[in-house]
C-alpha cells in the first residue's frame, strides 16, 4: 500500500473512531469507498474531502449541544475531545494572564516601596520583570506539563508568544 | 420543507434522476457529478435528515469493507423532479427571453 494510501486509510479510520453516534454510520461508508478510488491521490484527496465533510456535520451539533438545546442527546467522543482541548488552552491562557498581571503588579508595586531615580535601570528592571521572568514561568511550565496536560501547555506557549509578539512590535514602533 | 437547492445539490439530484430506482454508491456519484466528498457528502447528508434519501449497506464480500447505497425515496423523487422540471422551465425562459432581447 502506497504512503498517500496507507494516510488517507488511517485518517478515515480515526475520523470513524472519534465521530459521534449520528456521524459514525456517515464516516464508515466515506471510508468504504477508500478501496474503489483507483489513484492513491484520488483516495487521499477524498479521506481529506470525508474528514471536512464529518466535521461539518458535527461541529454545528456540538455546538448546539454545548449551548444546551440538544443537552439530552448522546454526545460523541469527538466533541467531548474538543470541548476539553479548547477548556485546556483557555485555562493555559487564563493561568499566563494571571502570571503576567501578577508580575506587573509586584513591579509597580516595588516602585512604589522604592522609588528609583535612574530611569534606565528602571527600564531593565520593568523589562526583566514583565517579560523574561514571565516567559522563562511559561516556557518551564509548558515543557513540564506537555505529557500531561498538553492542551494546557498550548494555551501558556500561546501566550508565550503572544507576548513576544506583542513586545517585537512595542520595540519597532517606539 | 426547507433544503438549499445549491447547484451542486441539483447535480445531486440529476445524477439520482439518471437512475431513479437504482441503489448508487456515493464514490459513483462523485464520478458522475464531478463533487468531491467534501462537497457531496454534506449533501446527502441534508437529503437524508429530511427522508429525501433512503441508504442501504450492501452486503460485503469477503475482504471487502461494506459500502454505504442511496436512492431517493418516493418523496425525494418527487421533489427532484419538480425541481428539476422548475429549473429547466427557468432555463428555457432564460433562453427565450434572452433571444426576445437581441
Amino acid at each position: 500500500m502506497s504512503a498517500p494510501r496507507r494516510l488517507a486509510s488511517r485518517l478515515l479510520h480515526e475520523v470513524v473512531r472519534h465521530s459521534s453516534s449520528d456521524s459514525r454510520d456517515w464516516a464508515n461508508a466515506m471510508l468504504g469507498e477508500l478501496d474503489f478510488i483507483e489513484s492513491d491521490w484520488a483516495a487521499l484527496l477524498w479521506a481529506l474531502g470525508s474528514t471536512s465533510a464529518i466535521l461539518k456535520h458535527s461541529v454545528p451539533r456540538g455546538l448546539r449541544a454545548c449551548f444546551g438545546k440538544r443537552s439530552n442527546q448522546e454526545e460523541g467522543p469527538m466533541l467531548k475531545h474538543i470541548r476539553r482541548t479548547a477548556a485546556g488552552t483557555l485555562s493555559g491562557v487564563m493561568i499566563a494572564v494571571v502570571v503576567l498581571v501578577g508580575a506587573f503588579g509586584l513591579v509597580r508595586l516595588l516602585f512604589v516601596l522604592y522609588p528609583e531615580p535612574d530611569l534606565k535601570r528602571v527600564q531593565w528592571a520593568e523589562l526583566l520583570a514583565v517579560i523574561v521572568v514571565p516567559e522563562t514561568i511559561f516556557i518551564v511550565s509548558a515543557l513540564a506539563l506537555w505529557r500531561k496536560r498538553r492542551s494546557m501547555a498550548v494555551g501558556i506557549v500561546m501566550s508565550a508568544v503572544t507576548l513576544v509578539a506583542h513586545v517585537v512590535v512595542h520595540l519597532t514602533t517606539h | 420543507m426547507k433544503l438549499r437547492l445549491s447547484p451542486q445539490t441539483l447535480q445531486v439530484l440529476d445524477a439520482f434522476l439518471q437512475a431513479p430506482k437504482d441503489w448508487i454508491y456515493g464514490y459513483d456519484i462523485s464520478r458522475n457529478t464531478g463533487l468531491k466528498s467534501g462537497t457531496l457528502y454534506p449533501i446527502l447528508m441534508r437529503l437524508a435528515e429530511r427522508k429525501l434519501l433512503e441508504t442501504s449497506w450492501e452486503t460485503a464480500e469477503v475482504g471487502k469493507p461494506p459500502r454505504h447505497l442511496y436512492r431517493l425515496t418516493p418523496e425525494g423523487m418527487r421533489f427532484a423532479q419538480e425541481h428539476h422540471l422548475r429549473h429547466a422551465i427557468g432555463r428555457l425562459a432564460r433562453v427565450a427571453f434572452s433571444g426576445v432581447n437581441r
